[in-house]
């Protein structure tokens, strides 16, 4: 780690152990000092501050402060990548890979996933959802986009982490949301359908004791008895993300098709370079539950009106941050609602519960599809 | 979900299959037509929906003769049993306050359902054709005849709301050995609510189940089931046209029609009962009436039919809904009818409660015969009249689900009777809206359910 000046930013190395930060607004205004430093800023945040407004060396003095900051996403479709990279990082400090949103809510935005985030969160995460199974050597399918997709290249480290072998079959959801755009349900179903007969032939023919995919396949595989009975027979593990589970189809998932292998959820968006984990503890109100990685990715669950919290145990819109020394994506106004649930342990935001879209956003029609 | 406070009762509709009722995580709020809520309905997801429907396949398909025995009990049941809790009156509260639908006219429903489920056996003797038989063992078959088949094992439904009496049709789904899914409408899903626990309670455990659902997750009851009788507008009709398997219940477009051979003096009762019955609502209530004659003509029959409906509905055939739907509807009335003439009250919204309202009835003159207006079918007593004359062709009669011809012409008649876009053909005084169990409504249900297959043995 290069540094620059005389300042201490060891506060701002992320901890897998989430115990570093113990002053959550001390963190905030170190990370200002960097993001807004000329020595060690990205270009993108040095031009920016010029127009935002207030400044935030100054006027951001606690996390609540980040809700001064414009919702800045909408301008990572057109930015150089060589923009977003902090100088604090070094000269080349080593990039995973460059990723897209799903094109949700029109053109894909990018973001770079930082190598050294990037192993950090997943030694978090798999800290969060430890599943047992690390490192016995048990094969993972994923049905899941991969490319410019995260999630794709998240499944490659899990596979790393079980110590088995990955198979795929590649989704392509900006595809899919084509189809539903122009109203082409046939070929909607065929392509669904294409993406089953793919796993089911992976699952006859393989070893597999983990599936990862979304949730649209898993309700497919639950259609079929006859892969129903392989994941039964073979399956120790599914986890499923990028699209919502309603809690009607997660039960009935739990407790009739697949009784006893634990079916976990993720919850996760590019633009908070992550994905928030389910909490383990089965919740009173029996919703999946998620936790971010706070206080380097935070929650807050709002009403979209007044831009206030809603009361615990009400459905709000779901405010994404990601304020870390690799990338300041702060008060990012989702999509997507939820419950706003407390956090665990004190962290910072909220944790959501029953995530689910929105009908419209941004006057834009929301078309979830497949991811 | 609770009632709201001064609500005057309480509603819960869940799923219900073989393995009993299911409430859902997701549901909607029932409301009264002024917007308070008096409880929720379930709605089941697409996992749900197939796991239902992959039970109904397999349900074992029972005798002929025990079927029939066990729709006369339903009868039964339905009409005076308390189920799950439920009597017929909290059941009638339910209909005619949340469906607006006033008492009297959901008492004669339920009595007309149960009236055509014991009915059946008859109806079905009528409907099978003559040289089929129903039973593998039947000596017939020694020299070779037409066996009565099932097209699948399993019929969605999807329903409406307007009348119960909708829920008169599919029952016999039941009697043909197939296993069937209802969506409710969640106007009134009471009505199937209320059959389909008769029909559980009455045998058929495993061969009928209710599934509420929210509108992307409906298309999944027709992708799953083998036949499908889905109610709904025109947008409805065309969707599913390509699709055999779909037999849709559209917009009913019923017509009278009154020659000059007769005097349509004499038949302003008939007329405005047809008009009027059913709320107005149902799609064999009178939408158009063609009366033989020049304009003038057309424009006395009206002033003297809303005078006549102003006096039926000073009786009992109104109507309640929620005031907001009210003003849409008389908005549209303006907009549709841009260039007729309208008779009887200018201001048809009546609020009878705060945020409730009936609709008074409308009648308007439009210049002629092949005004598109005369297809425009509302949910409440209102008529389109035009002057008509039958040397110019049959055509304004065409899409029709009832043609009632007030004549004493017979050929008139028979050309009604060849014309393929005409359903029923009701000949002298009768009103549209009249209805006979055997006698169909638009074709057999049967004729969409069942084949004929040739067998020998």
């Amino acid at each position: 780690m290069s540094d620059p000046g005389a300042h201490d930013w060891s506060i701002l190395d992320v901890d897998p152990l989430q115990q570093t930060v113990t002053d959550a607004d001390a963190y905030v205004r170190t990370l200002m000092q960097w993001h807004f430093g000329p020595e060690t800023g990205s270009p993108f945040w040095l031009k920016r501050r010029a127009t935002l407004g207030f400044d935030p060396l100054t006027d951001v003095k606690s996390a609540e402060d980040l809700a001064l900051f414009p919702n800045i996403v909408d301008e990572f479709r057109d930015i150089a990548a060589e923009d977003l990279v902090p100088r604090g990082l070094g000269e080349s400090p080593k990039i995973a890979a460059v990723f897209e949103s799903g094109g949700t809510t029109g053109r894909p935005k990018r973001f770079l996933m930082f190598e050294d985030w990037f192993t950090r969160y997943l030694a978090w995460a798999g800290r969060k959802a430890a599943s047992g199974l690390g490192g016995s050597g048990i094969n993972l399918l994923a049905t899941t986009p991969s490319g410019p997709h995260m999630i794709g290249e998240v499944t490659v480290r899990q596979s790393h982490a079980l110590g088995g072998k990955r198979f795929s079959i590649d989704i392509d959801p900006r595809w899919v949301k084509k189809l539903i755009e122009r109203g082409q349900t046939e070929e909607l179903r065929a392509y669904v359908d294409h993406l089953v007969d793919q796993t089911a032939d992976i699952l006859a023919t393989q070893d597999i004791g983990m599936i990862q995919t979304i949730p649209i396949l898993l309700t497919k595989i639950a259609e079929r008895p006859e892969l129903v009975e392989l994941v039964r027979s073979k399956v120790k593990r599914i986890a499923w993300g990028g699209a919502h589970m309603d809690p009607d189809t997660r039960a009935i998932l739990r407790e009739e098709v697949f009784p006893g292998i634990p079916i976990v959820g993720g919850y996760g968006s590019t633009t908070i370079l992550s994905v928030a984990v389910e909490r383990k503890e089965e919740q009173p109100s029996g919703l999946a539950t998620f936790d971010p990685f706070s206080p380097y990715v935070f929650f807050r669950v709002v009403d979209p009106d007044t831009g206030r919290p809603v009361p615990y145990g009400e459905r709000g819109q779901i405010v994404m941050n990601h304020i870390t020394k690799f990338a300041l994506i702060p008060n990012n106004l989702e999509r997507d609602t939820a419950i706003r649930v407390p956090a665990e342990d004190g962290h910072i935001g909220d944790a959501v519960a029953d995530v689910a879209p929105v009908q419209t956003f941004e006057g834009t029609r929301v078309t979830e599809g497949v991811y | 979900m609770t009632a709201s406070e001064g609500a005057p009762v309480f509603a819960r509709v869940d799923a219900i299959t073989e393995a009993g009722e299911y409430r859902a995580r997701a549901g909607k709020p029932l409301r009264l037509p002024d917007g308070r809520e008096i409880g929720a309905l379930s709605e089941v997801p697409r996992l749900y929906v197939t796991r239902a429907f992959g039970r109904l396949a397999q349900a074992p398909v029972l005798p002929y003769a025990t079927r029939l025995e066990m729709l006369a009990k339903a009868a039964d049941l339905f009409e005076n049993a308390v189920l799950e809790g439920q009597s017929v009156d909290d059941y009638l509260d339910l209909v005619s306050l949340c469906a607006g639908v006033p008492r009297a006219i959901a008492h004669a429903s339920v009595a007309a359902i149960a009236r055509t489920l014991r009915a059946l056996p008859d109806t079905l003797a009528q409907e099978i054709p003559r040289g089929a038989v129903t039973d593998l063992d039947d000596p017939r078959l020694r020299d070779g005849a037409a066996y009565w088949a099932r097209r699948g094992r399993t019929l969605a439904v999807h329903a409406s709301g307007n009348t119960p009496g909708v829920h008169s049709l599919w029952p016999s789904a039941l009697a043909l050995g197939y296993a069937v899914a209802v969506r409710p409408s969640s106007r009134e899903p009471f009505t199937p609510q209320r059959l389909v626990r008769a029909f559980r309670e009455a045998g058929f455990a495993s061969h009928v189940a209710l599934l509420p659902t929210d509108h992307d997750v409906a298309d999944v009851l027709i992708e799953q089931a083998d036949r499908a009788l889905v109610y709904g507008g025109q947008s409805v009709v065309d969707k599913y046209a390509a699709d055999p398997a779909v037999l849709t219940q559209g917009p009913g477009r019923s017509k009278t029609v009154v020659t000059d051979d007769v005097d349509w003096h004499e038949h302003l009762d008939t007329i405005a009962a047809s008009v009027a019955n059913l709320g107005g609502a149902a799609c064999t209530c009178t939408t158009a009436v063609l009366v033989e004659g020049d304009l003038a003509t057309a424009h006395a029959f009206a002033a003297a039919l809303a005078g006549r409906l102003a006096e039926v509905e000073a009786g009992k055939h109104r109507t309640e809904l929620p005031e907001q739907t009210a003003r849409q509807l008389a908005d549209y009335v303006e907009q549709a009818g841009k260039g007729t003439t309208p008779y009887g009250r200018d201001d048809i919204v009546e609020t009878v409660r705060p945020g409730t309202a009936v609709l008074h009835p409308v009648v308007r003159v439009a210049a002629d015969a092949e005004a598109p207006v005369l297809g425009v079918e509302l949910p409440f007593p209102c008529v389109w009249v035009a002057p008509f004359r039958r040397a110019d062709g049959i055509a304004p009669l065409a899409s029709s689900l009832v043609v009632a011809a007030i004549t004493e012409d017979m050929e008139f008649g028979r050309r009604l009777l060849d014309e393929p876009g005409i359903a029923n053909v009701y000949l002298g005084a009768h009103t549209t809206t009249w209805m006979k169990p055997g006698v169909p409504h638009d074709g057999y249900l049967s004729e969409h359910l069942m084949r004929t297959k040739g067998v020998i043995r």
